[in-house]
């Protein structure tokens, strides 16, 4: 690959999360995480037992966690669960659970 | 005559008294009590576990600020704080958390008024790679300061690394239940810090249930096998997080984490093997992630538990044909079973006399998370159960943390979320 092809590629990959948070509803989101995410991170997001807080996350960061989880990547302690749970994510439920995080946990 | 007549008229109104009285009291016996709650704590960082004083004082962890007391009138005073509290007359810098490590359990002496003795379970970097202790204080006589630690036990495993395992990280499995037994000696329940040598281990404290008195030292019936540490009164414990006592005849009754499959409430015998050996080339396995096989196999995905348990049983009765078997494994799946509690008094009706178990709920590989607390009827013999009812909540459930009864015959629950509620039966 060329590289002015590389970069257009990379900046394509850094941009999808991106743009899937402007797609994101927060609304959506909300019953989204209190369907899949409430039992660990808590309802005000500070996090449950030695499950992490997301207090104060960028939307960006949470939308590319998510989608690396559900690609089965390592990231931590606690991968095996969150790929169990990032696994039922689609796109759209991804974006608005990181609409929701990052404007309500702050 | 008149005399003998008002006597007849009284006795027949007595009898039909009685009998009218009899058949709602066979009802009362039969009665599922339904529940009110009312919160007694809110917005608190993960409370562990609590300790009642005859007068409702109410004793209450949180895993990682420390140790508080709310009076009966409702007011919140700090006692010890773990390092980097804010708020607390005093700290204790070397305790801290971590994971699943931090401050858990708590009990009161049963002769408080004499010695005001409080006994707190938490992980301290006192000796490194750190350990779980068991702590014992005074609490002031105006329930505003705890002082006088004395470190009872100091050599519970911690973990201090991470692992290759599911919830791998540093602090896992500590067990961390505190109560008195009816017999009058402390107990406290640890964990196998995912170390596949610990749960048999002769001399580790991890995986096991020790029985002590005030002290730390060994209750003098305590019945191990030979060679292993005398404190030890079960083991081959995966993660015992509840603890209570048969309320007909003190006996033990444990629960604990299963693996991906089978959390297990078990009536334990003095001396008793768990079944729990989480090592690698044994009972048929190879070699597993980080010499621990207790999520293998296939640990990073969902599989069917009962393919689990041929793998790596929660208790394996072909190893070890003594071992304790399971009154209960919850259907053989983990949902995380935590705290244990007998429910006592005739305020519960049909439940009076039987355990109640708090799940803290974890859904994976298809299971349901499960966030509940069970009614279990156990059988005479301590290997089955005659039924389990699952309690129908009047308010929203949580991640159940922690079940005490209060002296007020109400059963409190403590979850994770940052609430403790009382459970008032009607």
């Amino acid at each position: 690959m060329k590289m002015p092809a590389l970069i257009a590629a990379l900046s394509l990959l850094m941009l999808q999360p991106a743009l899937a948070l402007e797609a994101g509803e927060p609304a959506a989101g909300q019953t989204r995480y209190g369907a899949n995410c409430i039992n660990c991170h808590g309802k005000t997001g500070k996090g449950l037992a030695e499950f992490p807080a997301l207090v104060g996350l960028d939307g960006v960061h949470v939308a590319q966690r998510l989608t690396r989880y559900r690609s089965k990547e390592e990231l931590g302690p606690n991968s095996a669960v969150m790929w169990s749970i990032a696994g039922e994510l689609s796109d759209a439920d991804i974006a608005n659970i990181a609409a929701y995080v990052s404007a309500t946990f702050k | 005559m008149k005399r003998l007549l008002a006597q007849r008229a009284l006795t027949a109104i007595m009898a039909s008294a009685m009998a009218a009285a009899l058949p709602s009291m066979a009802a009362a016996d039969d009665r599922v009590p339904k529940l009110t709650s009312t919160t007694v704590l809110e917005e608190r960082d993960n409370p562990w576990d609590m300790a009642f004083l005859p007068d409702g004082t109410m004793f209450f962890t949180e895993k990682c600020r420390g140790l508080s007391v709310r009076l009966a009138s409702g007011t919140v005073n700090a006692l010890l704080g773990m390092t980097g509290s804010k708020g607390y007359p005093s700290t204790a810098d070397d305790l801290f958390c971590k994971g699943q490590a931090g401050m858990q359990g708590v009990a009161i002496d049963p002769d408080f008024s004499r010695n005001r003795f409080i006994y707190v379970y938490s992980t301290s970097l006192k000796t490194a790679p750190g350990s779980n202790r068991l702590m014992r204080f005074t609490v002031g006589d105006d329930l505003k300061s705890v002082a006088n630690r004395t470190d009872i036990v100091e050599d519970v495993p911690y973990k201090p690394l991470a692992s290759d395992h599911p919830f791998g990280g540093p602090g896992a499995h500590n067990g961390g239940r505190v109560r008195f037994g009816p017999d009058g000696f402390l107990y406290l329940t640890t964990g196998d810090t995912h170390n596949g040598v610990v749960p048999q281990s002769p001399t580790l404290l991890g995986g096991k249930v020790l029985r002590m008195d005030r002290d730390g030292k060994a209750a003098p019936g305590n019945n191990p096998p030979a060679g292993f540490d005398k404190r030890i009164y079960t083991y081959g414990h995966r993660n015992v997080q509840g603890i209570a006592f048969r309320p007909a005849d003190g006996v033990p009754v444990a629960a604990e984490h299963g693996p991906w499959h089978s959390d297990e409430v078990t009536v334990l015998t003095n001396g008793g093997n768990g079944g729990w050996d989480p090592r690698p080339n044994m009972a048929g396995r190879g070699e597993c992630p980080g010499n621990y096989c207790g999520y293998s196999p296939n640990q990073r995905e969902g599989m069917a538990p009962a393919e689990r348990v041929k793998f790596m049983p929660m208790t394996d009765l072909v190893t070890y044909p003594n071992a304790m078997p399971p009154a209960w494994n919850n259907n053989g799946l983990s949902q995380g079973m935590s705290s244990a509690i007998y429910l006592t008094g005739d305020q519960w009706g049909a439940w009076n006399g039987r355990l109640a178990v708090a799940f803290m709920g974890i859904g994976f590989g298809g299971t349901a998370v499960g966030m509940r607390v069970d009614v279990l009827d156990i059988a005479a013999d301590g290997k089955s159960v005659k039924s389990v009812t699952t309690m129908s909540m009047p308010m929203a459930v949580g991640r159940f943390r922690s079940l005490v009864q209060g002296p007020d015959g109400s059963l409190y629950a403590a979850v994770d979320q940052g609430e403790v509620y009382k459970l008032t039966p009607n």
